[in-house]
């Protein structure tokens, strides 16, 4: 925990030495999702790109892993039927080409792309289809949620697959695009799962060649990758960097060609030329979620005046340093079926006041237990600045900073008050967050909170099923509205991820899901 | 001799034993549950179930204490969850590159300090002396990671002669790396050995010994180094072996200032996220790593003092 403390220092005491340093990060306008880098010229092959990572890959069975990291370099190796397009909201055919569904909307048959091979120089058919996403539908996947709606997978003839689901289900093609249903060989190439995912293969512009775990993992380009020309680069080696001031060290001292997360404190400091900064849209919301098993939380009354009396502009100020926005809406913008949230509650104190005088606790005196991780800057701060604007109500917060690994242990078994924390999506449709959050027959409780509303449980079940989409934005909107003012969460505000990277990078561009798809990316002289 | 160096070897067994206990029970006595760390917070309570069944953490703590205890003896450190890799694996890399900075950094220690302290010596209380006992403690003040942020940005970016953190690849290039890192961990060394150094030779030079040394003719630098300085290495080499146990559960700072891929940075993520075998491990791997360095200390005192014979 002390690392995290001195990490913290680091960043805002050495923003000056290290500016003198000679660090100089050109401060380029913030991407919005689909606005491309300018290529110079024509693209050329060749280079290797050293990307620098704030934590090491862990783990590579998508049966298991919720890392970004891993699942990011995942998505280099191995790719899925449909794939999410720059915009975050719209999706774009990979391995099929195109689909039909039938007339009761059960049954979908996927035409496959001909002439792809996996990294082995074997063609990739029906058989290895059908087989990678029946492994993903194990029950004890972490992901199974995304696929609950699939029935059966089955190849019908070499180059196309069928699938059933168990209702109409809108979301499928969005679901199919989950790094989880990514394509590997059938029956794992013959190994074992473990062994598998040790050394994935898939048919992605890039195969793993080296991985020292915790130390540096090298990709190379795949011989066999179906997209003439493409990848440019020769290599990719991602190496963990968990300082943030090392990391901007590393890319002055040209260690590094591309850093993940260019801390938030130094961007605005650091003007002048040099090196590109990344700014680029993500689907990250923040926000405090409360424990509806806890009596004064229970009352919605007391939710709202709570959500009311939280300055949410000042918190995304203080947190991202000028680079996050507040919320006004339980969705993300760079999602489908996004809509600014007229209900949505923002800060007004007087209001704050009027609704807690209509709850059973009109004067407030009571205490609320708010767990956070100790290292974590957000979530300390959020704690803090809650703690401050509740006892504006009378409302006392007990700040109880504990282990990130703990946080989760009592969030998941309901031992806590509030809490701060995040989401950010994993496919284009609004459904894998709207059901985890919001959804109280879902397993996740909506979100830990035990937010229960049968009328919102209805629309979400009836939004994945419903087909047409003015009418699936317009249940959305109806959820979001319900969401708002029913106050499960305090909405805090969404912002984006920062790189910096080597002027001589090209094509560099991170999706809203996160992911770079480095199959664009180049490297000049 | 020999005797004396399988004593202690026995010794450690009980050392072992005693921190095998300690780790095991310290980890499971505080909450956190690796599967719930892997899922993470997309998981529901029942993938965590299955997972903690899949990995038998859901078995009773003396089990599962058995368990360990019977793989250690088999040599099996186990398997870190987090990377689903074998743990001595995961060591086999990592401790290299710590020992490799502890060794480079004591080396710099002692190379900065023996001129320093031999000046200071020589020149009891005069400005060379004061000089020398005060500014090495700046260096002892300053945190090491500043130090190292520091050094980093002097070194690796206004003149470019080191590289900028990382462990480099090949012989040569490890050793570039571990240039800084050293000189780090040297700051910290320098002024702890500067100060016991000066005091023993003070006190020697002061001696009866040399006093006899010098009126049997003997040379300037003769008495110096051939008398009063081989004395004073003994305090010395205690010094160090007792500084560099304590560096050893420092390094994680200095690693993650260096991006280095050391068995701190292995240790920190592995209690981040409750990877039980790796923490249980690196401690076991510290402890017997620090017991080593204490023998090596008493067989360095027996060879650089002959009235000191081991095993009685």
């Amino acid at each position: 925990m002390r690392t995290h403390v001195h990490m913290k220092l680091v960043s805002a005491a050495l923003a000056a030495l290290i500016l003198t340093g000679g660090l100089a990060v050109g401060a380029s306008a913030s991407r919005m999702p689909g606005q491309h880098l300018k290529g110079h010229a024509t693209p050329v092959r060749g280079g290797n790109l050293v990307i620098d990572i704030e934590t090491p890959q862990q783990n590579f069975d998508v049966n298991q892993t919720s890392d970004n990291e891993s699942i990011w370099t995942y998505d280099q190796i191995a790719q899925t039927l449909y794939i999410n397009a720059p915009d975050g909201k719209t999706l774009k055919p990979c391995l099929a080409t195109s689909y039909s569904i039938s007339a009761n909307k059960l049954r979908w048959t996927f035409q496959l792309r001909r002439g792809v091979r996996f990294s082995t120089g074997m063609p990739m058919t029906s058989r290895d289809v059908a087989f990678s996403i029946d492994q993903a539908l194990n029950p004890n996947s972490v992901w199974a949620f995304v696929d609950s709606s699939i029935k059966s997978v089955t190849a019908s003839g070499p180059y196309a697959v069928v699938i059933v689901t168990k209702h109409p289900w809108a979301p499928l093609l969005a679901d199919l695009a989950l790094f989880a249903n990514a394509v590997v060989p059938y029956n794992f190439g013959g190994k074992t799962r473990a062994e598998f995912f040790q050394h994935p293969i898939g048919t992605g512009p890039f195969e793993l060649s080296q991985w020292v775990k915790g130390q540096s993992l090298t990709l190379t380009r795949n011989p066999y990758y179906w997209v003439t020309g493409q990848p440019y680069l020769n290599s990719v080696t991602y190496v963990p960097v968990s300082n943030s001031s090392t990391r901007m060290i590393q890319l002055e001292g040209g260690k590094a060609d591309v850093i993940e997360g260019a801390p938030f404190s130094l961007l605005s400091s650091i003007k002048g030329a040099g090196y590109e900064l990344g700014v680029f849209s993500s689907t990250r919301i923040d926000y405090v979620t409360m424990n509806e098993l806890q009596k004064p939380l229970a009352n919605v009354d007391v939710r709202r005046a709570i959500s009311y009396a939280v300055d949410t502009a000042a918190i995304m100020k203080a947190v991202f340093f000028g680079y996050g926005t507040p919320a006004n809406s339980p969705l993300m913008p760079n999602v489908n079926f996004y809509s600014l949230d007229p209900a949505l509650i923002t800060y007004n104190l007087a209001k704050a006041k009027q609704e807690l005088a209509k709850s059973p606790y009109p004067h407030g005196g009571f205490t609320i237990d708010f767990i956070a991780g100790s290292g974590d800057p957000v979530q300390t701060s959020v704690s803090q600045i809650v703690q401050a604007e509740l006892a504006k109500l009378n409302i006392q917060v007990k700040i109880e900073l504990m282990d990130p690994s703990e946080v989760t242990q009592q969030e998941q078994s309901f031992h806590f008050g509030m809490r701060e924390t995040y989401w950010t999506m994993d496919i284009v449709d609004p459904d894998e967050w709207v059901s985890f959050g919001f959804d109280g027959e879902a397993g996740s409780y909506s979100n830990f909170t035990h937010y229960n509303n049968a009328q919102v449980d209805g629309l979400v079940t009836e939004a994945e099923q419903t087909f047409s989409t003015s009418k699936r934005a317009a249940l959305y909107a109806e959820i979001d509205k319900l969401v708002a003012a029913n106050a499960p969460m305090v909405w805090l505000g969404y912002s984006p991820y920062s790189y910096a990277y080597s002027p001589n990078v090209h094509g560099f561009f991170v999706y809203p899901e996160g992911n770079a798809h480095l199959e664009n990316v180049w490297m000049s002289k | 001799m020999r005797r004396y160096i399988v004593g202690r070897l026995a010794q450690l067994l009980f050392v072992v034993f005693g921190v095998t206990i300690a780790t095991f029970s310290l980890l499971h006595l505080v909450p956190g549950n690796p599967a719930r760390t892997l899922l993470g917070a997309k998981a529901t309570a029942r993938e965590v179930i299955v997972l903690t069944r899949e990995w038998g953490l859901n078995k009773p703590l003396p089990v599962q204490y058995w368990d360990y205890l019977t793989r250690l003896v088999h040599g099996n450190l186990g398997t870190s969850v987090y990377y689903q890799s074998p743990v001595n694996s995961l060591i086999a890399h990592a401790l290299p590159v710590t020992l490799a900075m502890l060794g480079i950094g004591a080396l710099f220690g002692v190379c900065f300090a023996v001129p320093l302290a031999l000046l200071a010596a020589t020149r009891e209380g005069r400005i060379t002396d004061h000089v020398i006992r005060a500014v090495p403690l700046v260096g002892l003040g300053m945190p090491p990671f500043w130090v190292g942020l520091v050094l980093l940005v002097v070194f690796a970016l206004a003149i470019r002669i080191f590289p900028a953190g990382g462990y480099g690849a090949g012989f040569g290039g490890h050793l570039d790396s571990l240039v800084l890192p050293g000189l780090t961990i040297s700051a910290v060394t320098t002024p702890i050995l500067v100060r016991s150094m000066r005091a023993s030779l003070v006190e020697a030079l002061n001696s009866e010994f040399i006093a006899a040394a010098r009126a049997k003719g003997l040379s300037a630098t003769r008495v110096l180094f051939r008398h009063a300085l081989r004395n004073t290495l003994i305090p010395t080499v205690s010094v160090l072996a007792v500084n560099l146990g304590y560096l050893l559960g420092g390094t994680v700072v200095i690693e993650n200032v260096f991006g280095l891929p050391g068995i701190g940075n292995l240790m920190l993520t592995g209690i981040l996220n409750r990877d039980f075998d790796v923490v249980q491990s690196v401690t076991l791997m510290y402890a017997v790593v620090v017991v080593f360095i204490n023998l090596a200390a008493d067989l360095a005192y027996a060879s650089l003092d002959p009235r000191v014979v081991l095993g009685r």
